[in-house]
This record gives structure tokens, sequence and C-alpha cells, in this order.
């Protein structure tokens, strides 16, 4: 079974390891792991033909910064995501039906999402 | 009628209904624009004049917020307090009483020719400590009478009560506002900070070489992290200066003592989140430095110096970490928390580049990230 090709977004460089490291226990190979929202729209835009099988979102990038963007671009693209967030509900998004993560995140709230990005691949 | 008049003179006896009317939509006036709106349209039909205009202090200036006149008058402007006669009434806390204006050298006349204005009144907003004027205009040099004075000195004192709460009631809307602010980012940290801990807990279980071990690095990491947000707690959530994240992430270990840790840099703003992250990678290089690098001998030093090069197209914060006179330095673990941290962490959060180099003189750390909102010059 090939690695699931995933990306990260999380502003907060001690959750992002520890979420990195979950993906990979789960199977996962992180392709990128971002803090932020530009390297990351900078990055898909680069990407002629990005073969990605998932993504993990994380809402509030700090200094008043949201992931949105980026989920609209990965939307566009086909590639399936899920929202983690600090804040307890979403704020109005336009997302209403993706799948929000709360934090903590640990490897119980994980494994389905994995899961759901390996049937789509 | 003269086409100009856009308004029906004031008949006798309506003054009073329109000025109770005047005070009545005060009272539930909640923000400065609205008291300047009632005043614009209460005002000239009270005092029969051919113009009013509302003035506010802001700083040492006049600023002309609102104005209803025949002709155009100076709405939008700002004046110096010294330069115009609403700056004057302010100053000296009275009415300024002027038939003429162009006899009157109070009076700027410079700004008054394009206007229709020949005489005027002009009264203080809370006589005390004056926060506006009120003026009337009309076309014509003449005395303004007792009465039309009165009328627009009571229509000032019943402004100035509502000029008073409606700063008030701002005070407070942005106080509320605050504290829901806060009470949310306090969710919002306690949960991140449970998944910092988490993380923690992981990856230093991970790599511990026994319980004793681990127990040693998970307080030390615990400590910093708790550190990190009592820095934030005293800036209430707002920011940390680099500095002070440095000092505390140092503090166990002599402190910034200008011979064995020296720093030096322009003053730098980090966001909260940012902020703990720049004091968690402090405290690894800290940690490893007293254990394995030059602070785990005498005479070893750190230097801690940053910069901004202001003439880049791209700003950008420049800090390196330079150990000397320990003893060659050791690889980090490849992978381990503590060189993932500094390697990555802090850069990846910034979006910029971070790099380690083990010179046979010592460690060397350099982080270059461009300034943003999260990253910004104090």
């Amino acid at each position: 079974m090939s690695p699931l090709r995933v990306i990260l977004v999380e502003d907060e460089a001690l959750v992002a390891m520890m979420m990195e490291d979950l993906l990979e226990e789960l199977g996962c190979q992180i392709v990128a792991s971002f803090g932020s929202l530009t390297p990351a729209l900078e990055w898909l835009a680069s990407q002629e033909a990005p073969r990605l099988d998932g993504a993990v979102l994380d809402v509030n990038l700090g200094g008043g910064e949201n992931v949105f963007p980026l989920a609209a671009a990965l939307r566009e693209r086909g590639v399936p995501f899920v929202f983690a967030t600090g804040y307890g509900v979403l704020p109005e998004s336009g997302f209403a039906e993706a799948t929000v993560l709360q934090k903590p995140v640990d490897l119980g709230m994980l494994w389905p999402v994995v899961e759901t990005f390996r049937t789509a691949a | 009628m003269s086409e100009a008049r856009v308004l029906e003179p004031p008949q006798a006896g309506d003054d009073l209904f329109t000025l109770v009317e005047m005070i009545e939509d005060l009272s539930s006036a909640r923000t400065v624009d609205e008291v300047a709106a009632v005043v614009r349209s209460a005002a000239r039909r009270i005092t029969g004049a051919d113009g009013v205009a509302f003035v506010l202090r802001d700083e040492g200036q006049c600023f002309y917020l609102d104005e209803d006149a025949i002709g155009p008058l100076w709405k939008g402007l700002r004046f110096p307090l010294t330069a115009c006669i609403s700056g004057w009434a302010m100053l000296n806390k009275q009415t300024a009483v002027i038939p003429d204006i162009y006899k009157d050298d109070r009076i700027p006349h410079d700004a008054y020719r394009p206007t229709f204005v020949k005489s005027l009144v002009m009264t203080p907003v809370r006589p005390k400590d004056p926060i506006a004027a009120i003026g009337a205009y009309w076309a014509q040099a003449r005395q303004p009478t007792e009465s039309e004075v009165r009328k627009l000195q009571v229509m000032a004192r019943a402004t100035a009560a509502a000029l008073d709460s409606a700063l008030m009631h701002a005070s407070l809307t942005e106080t509320l506002e605050r504290r829901k602010f806060l009470l949310r980012e306090l969710d919002h940290r306690c949960k991140n900070t449970l998944a910092a801990v988490q993380s923690i807990a992981d990856q230093t279980l991970r790599r511990a070489q026994s319980p004793a071990h681990f127990v040693e690095a998970f307080n030390g990491r615990l400590g910093a992290l708790s550190r990190a947000h009592e820095l934030l707690t005293r800036e209430e959530w707002s920011h940390a200066s680099l500095i002070e994240v440095l000092s505390q992430a140092v503090a166990g270990f002599g402190g910034i003592d200008g011979e064995r840790i020296r720093a030096a840099g322009p003053d730098i703003h980090l966001a909260p989140e940012v902020s703990v992250a720049m004091h968690m990678t402090l405290h690894e290089l800290t940690v490893n430095a007293a254990k394995h690098g030059a602070l785990s001998v005498e005479g070893g030093k750190v230097a801690v110096g940053w910069s901004v090069d202001m003439a880049a197209e791209k700003r950008t914060l420049d800090l390196t970490w330079t150990e000397t006179g320990g003893p060659p330095p050791v690889t980090l673990p490849q992978r381990g928390f503590g060189s993932r941290l500094i390697e990555q962490g802090i850069a990846r959060e910034l979006g910029g580049q971070a790099k380690l180099t083990f010179a046979p003189e010592g460690l060397r750390f350099r982080l270059l990230a461009p300034l943003s909102t999260r990253l910004s010059l104090g």
C-alpha cells in the first residue's frame, strides 16, 4: 500500500510537529507542511499536477488570516480536506459540509479522516 | 423666498418645541456621528442661521465633522486649533460673537472668502474642557441677537451631555468587545496549549532514553511553554517582544548578562503563536548549549543578534545564535524534538528559513524570516 500524499497547514509549530507524526503513523506521507496561507497557496499554484490525496487544514492561522482560500483552491482541484480548529464552531465559510476536527486532535480522530482520504484515492 | 434658502424661516414659538425635540434626539444618540447628525439638523432651524457647523476637537486640530448651510463651508477639513475660530472658542472656553468677520483678526479671512459667511457665533461644547464647538453663520454682517447666542449655548450644553455619553458608550462597547475577544482567544489558546503539551509529551517520550530523561526533558519543555504564556498574558495576548522572549528563555541559565550571554537587535514584536514557537526554539538552543555547547564550560559564550535590512525589497528578520569558546559541537539527533523544532518549527511558522551549522568553533543557528503581521518591528 503506497503512502497517501497529504499536506498540512497549521500555524503552531508544536501542534504541526505532532500532526505530522500522527499522519505519518497512519500511513501518510507529508508532501508539504505550511505555517501560513501564502506559501501554501504559492506551493499549490506552482504544482503542475499535484497528486494529493488529502489535506488537513488549521482554520485560524494567526494574524487574522484563515485557511479558506486554500480550501477553495483544493476543492477546485478535487482534493479532499478536513479542518482542524481550537475555536469550536467554524465561522461563516461556505464549507458547511466539510469535516471539522476539534483540537487537540488525536490518533482516534485522524484515523477515520485518513480512511476517507484512502477511499477517495 | 430666495432660492438658496432650503428651510422656511423659523416661526416664533417653534423654537422651544424644536429645542426639546433636539434634546430628546440627543439623549438617544449613541455615537459621535449620531450626535453630529442631530445637531446638524436642529441647530440651523433653532438659530435661524444661514448655516451651522459641528466641529470636533481632534488632538491639536479642529475637525469640521458636519454642516448644514446655504453654501459649502469646511465639512471634512481639519485646521490647527490656533488657526480657526472654533479653535479659539475651545481654547478660550468661551463663545465668540462676531458681527463682521472681516473686521475681526481672530478669523482666518482667506478660509472664509470662498464662503457666504459674513457674521457668526461659535460656542464651545462642554466649556470646562471643550471637546467640540458649534458654529452658526449668517450671510450678512449683523450683530447676532442675545437670543441667538443663548439658544446656541443651550444646544451646546445638551450636546456636551450627549457627546459624553456617546464617548462612554464607545469605550464600554470597546471593553465588551475586548472581553469577548479575550475569552475566545483564551479558549483557543487553551485548546492549542493542550495540543502543544500533547505534542511535547509524545515527542519527548519517543526519543527518551529512560524515564528519568523523559521527566527532565518534559519538565524543561513544559516550563518553557508556561513561561512563554506568562509573557503573553502580561501583554494581554497581543504580542511579546523578541528581547523579552529571549530573556525568559535563557533566564534559568544566567540570563542575558552581556558577558556569557549577549543580545543585540531592534525591538521586534511577535504574535502570540509565533512567540510560543520562538520561545520553545530558544529554549531548545539554550538547553543544548548548557548540556553540550558553549554554556557547558567556563568561558563559553553565546551571542544572539538580529537585524532587519530596511533597504531590502522584502524586509526580513535576520537572527543568528552564535556559540564560541565551547567544545566542538555534537550533531543533534536527527528528527529529535529539539532539532526538528529548531530547524523547521519557527521557520515554517513564519514562512522563512532556518539553518543549524555545526562549525568547529561552536554551534550556529540562523533564521531568516519575512516581516509580517505576526513578526513586525516594534
